[in-house]
């Protein structure tokens, strides 16, 4: 929101620009002296301009705005609006988005976890092409990041997903055009492909390094609403003697990928292996963390 | 400087991953092309189905140029932990096979336990590195992966925690060379009988059927849960005995009925092929697919 849109003085807006507040965001949790200060504006003008920028934010708690504008902080009744509003992505199965609550949750981390040959990666590769449906047929129009730790993506496997999900999107398109409400497809599934940043990581080293570097990546590619990991567990299976460290950083990089799905509104998919009985127990440690 | 991952382009990976066709063609439609380059495929069968057989004669048509796929014309790395080696049948397979190739581009390496081949990994590179005096490596083979762990492994909690932490750093190691070098890894896997309930550990179904018969009793792959996750496809050999008829003369059977192996190939999981099966022949000139 832009300071533009409070009701205060064009000087003191003219003001506020030249210093920097552009956006009323700027202003939450600033004292009215520092403001003063850096204004060059006498404390009570300061106060004048935060108690607007106060009440516009909490519109709905009329009481005293004064005392909302605390960094982060969110009603319940906000936080219901807003999980309501949130995009999902759809699964192309009418029964997942059923008990999924009609889709994959951007914002949230999810773990897909099964058995080897269950459909983890096949479900993955379907999400990278469905994040990609444009907007005027409900989707998202967006891109995907890949990151494959164990091999089994396979072009030619995304290639037939993605011609399905052409010719599922045609099907709609003309279903629509009967309501006379055309939605352009021009999609080829070689653009498909392209929207999938595709990563290989061959060791936990790799994978902690690319994780870290996703924040850069994704805030330069903000079109990017999806990132799945497959299968986040992989590589941590194999080098660690010491399995304290070995929580650590996988619990270091759950936070991060969590992080990483609030502030840039993306999915977080992380497929996950099984432990066996008897032997080494990452799962359970990754599934406290998921949300 | 530190270098900032990028993505790989999908376009530039080719459409279709490199394959190594078995060089018949109902296997090769079966499996879309062959075995896929960069991935790890698991062949399962109990002893006698033709893992090995299917192997060697990978890495006879591996040697072949190609004209639609991509030129192959690889050698191979065969490290086997069984013994003998089978000489003769590679030797044998070398003259009748259809296929052709020889034997000088199939590199033997025996393997005694797991620690001595993850122990020689670094050397295994370097051997792919190093590939001007002969073709590149295309096809690295571990025939079985299975004997090189139940033999040295009891059954407590420690060691299967070392088994399986064994399996992780072997398999990240041969995916690792499957990516640099762009080769296709075939291990092979043995099986052990299916014991007790189904809903018990053992009876947890993996991949598309929902229980395997072999020789007409139920199997599951050895090494468990922890193996599976560690590669990329797994196929099963199966073999099972038929009666096809009473016999007049009953000398081969001794209760007078004609018998027939039919010998089938399923699909267990892939990343890139739906559940389907085939069956197949196992002949001095290789293994074939049969359309029935």
């Amino acid at each position: 929101m832009e300071v533009a849109g409070l009701p205060i003085s064009p000087s003191q807006r003219g003001k506020l620009i030249s210093a920097g507040y552009t956006t009323i965001s700027s202003l939450t949790s600033l004292s009215p002296h520092h403001l003063a200060r850096d204004l060059n504006i006498p404390e009570e003008e300061a106060v004048q301009i935060l108690g607007a920028a106060a009440s516009h934010n909490s519109r709905l708690d009329t009481s005293d705005g004064g005392h909302s504008i605390v960094n982060g902080a969110q009603t319940a009744w906000d936080m219901f609006r807003e999980e309501q509003s949130s995009l999902r992505i759809t699964t192309s199965c009418a029964d997942f988005d059923n008990i999924l609550g009609g889709g994959i949750n951007c914002k949230e981390v999810t773990e897909i976890g099964g058995v080897p040959g269950i459909g983890k990666t096949q479900l993955g590769i379907q999400l990278a092409v469905n994040v990609q449906i444009p907007m005027g047929l409900g989707g998202l129009g967006a891109k995907a990041v890949y990151i494959d730790t164990e091999g089994s993506f396979m072009v030619e496997r995304a290639t037939q997903i993605a011609e399905a999900s052409i010719s599922d999107m045609l099907e709609y398109n003309n279903h629509l055009a009967k309501q006379n409400r055309v939605c352009q497809v021009k999609f080829k599934p070689s653009d498909i492909l392209e929207n999938i940043f595709y990563f290989r990581v061959c060791s936990y080293t790799e994978q902690m390094a690319l994780i870290n570097h996703l924040e850069k990546f994704i805030s330069d590619h903000k079109d990017v609403k999806i990132v799945i990991v497959d299968s986040v567990t992989f590589h941590f299976r194999q080098d660690f003697e010491d399995l304290a460290l070995r929580t650590r950083l996988l619990n270091g990089m759950a936070l991060k990928l969590m992080n990483l799905a609030k502030t840039f509104n993306v999915a977080v998919i992380a497929g996950h292996i099984p432990a066996q009985i008897g032997s080494s127990c990452t799962g359970t440690r990754m599934s406290e963390m998921h949300t | 400087m530190a270098v900032t991952p990028t993505p790989e382009s999908l376009l530039s990976l080719s459409i279709t991953t490199r394959k190594i066709p078995l060089g018949c063609p109902i296997f090769d439609t079966f499996l879309r092309g062959g075995i896929p380059c960069n991935s790890i495929t698991e062949l399962v069968a109990e002893s006698g189905c033709g893992k090995t057989q299917f192997c060697l004669q990978l890495a006879l048509s591996a040697q072949l140029p190609l004209n639609h796929l991509g030129r192959l014309s690889g050698s191979s790395l065969y490290i086997h932990t069984e013994f003998p080696f089978p000489f003769r049948r590679l030797q044998q397979l070398c003259l009748d096979s259809p296929i052709g190739g020889n034997s000088d581009n199939i590199f033997v390496h025996a393997a005694h336990s797991a620690e001595q081949l993850l122990d020689e990994m670094p050397k295994i590179e370097s051997f792919l590195v190093d590939s001007q005096s002969r073709l590149p490596i295309r096809l690295i083979v571990v025939d079985s992966i299975a004997a090189l762990f139940r033999s040295e492994f009891d059954n407590t909690p420690s060691d299967l925690k070392q088994r399986s932490s064994l399996f992780f750093k072997i398999s990240g190691q041969l995916k690792l060379l499957a990516k640099r070098f762009n080769v296709a890894v075939v291990v092979t896997n043995q099986v052990v009988d299916f014991m007790g309930e189904s809903g018990s550990l053992n009876g947890l179904r993996i991949g598309n059927l929902g229980s395997l018969y072999s020789s007409g009793r139920r199997v599951c792959p050895a090494l468990g849960i922890a193996w599976a996750n560690c590669v990329n496809s797994r196929l099963f050999l199966s073999r099972n005995e038929e009666v096809i008829g009473a016999e007049i003369s009953s000398e081969n059977a001794g209760d007078g009925l004609c018998r027939r192996t039919r010998r089938r190939l399923y699909v267990l999981f892939a990343p890139h092929l739906p559940e389907s099966s085939t069956e197949f022949v196992i002949r001095r000139e290789g293994v074939f697919g049969v359309n029935r």
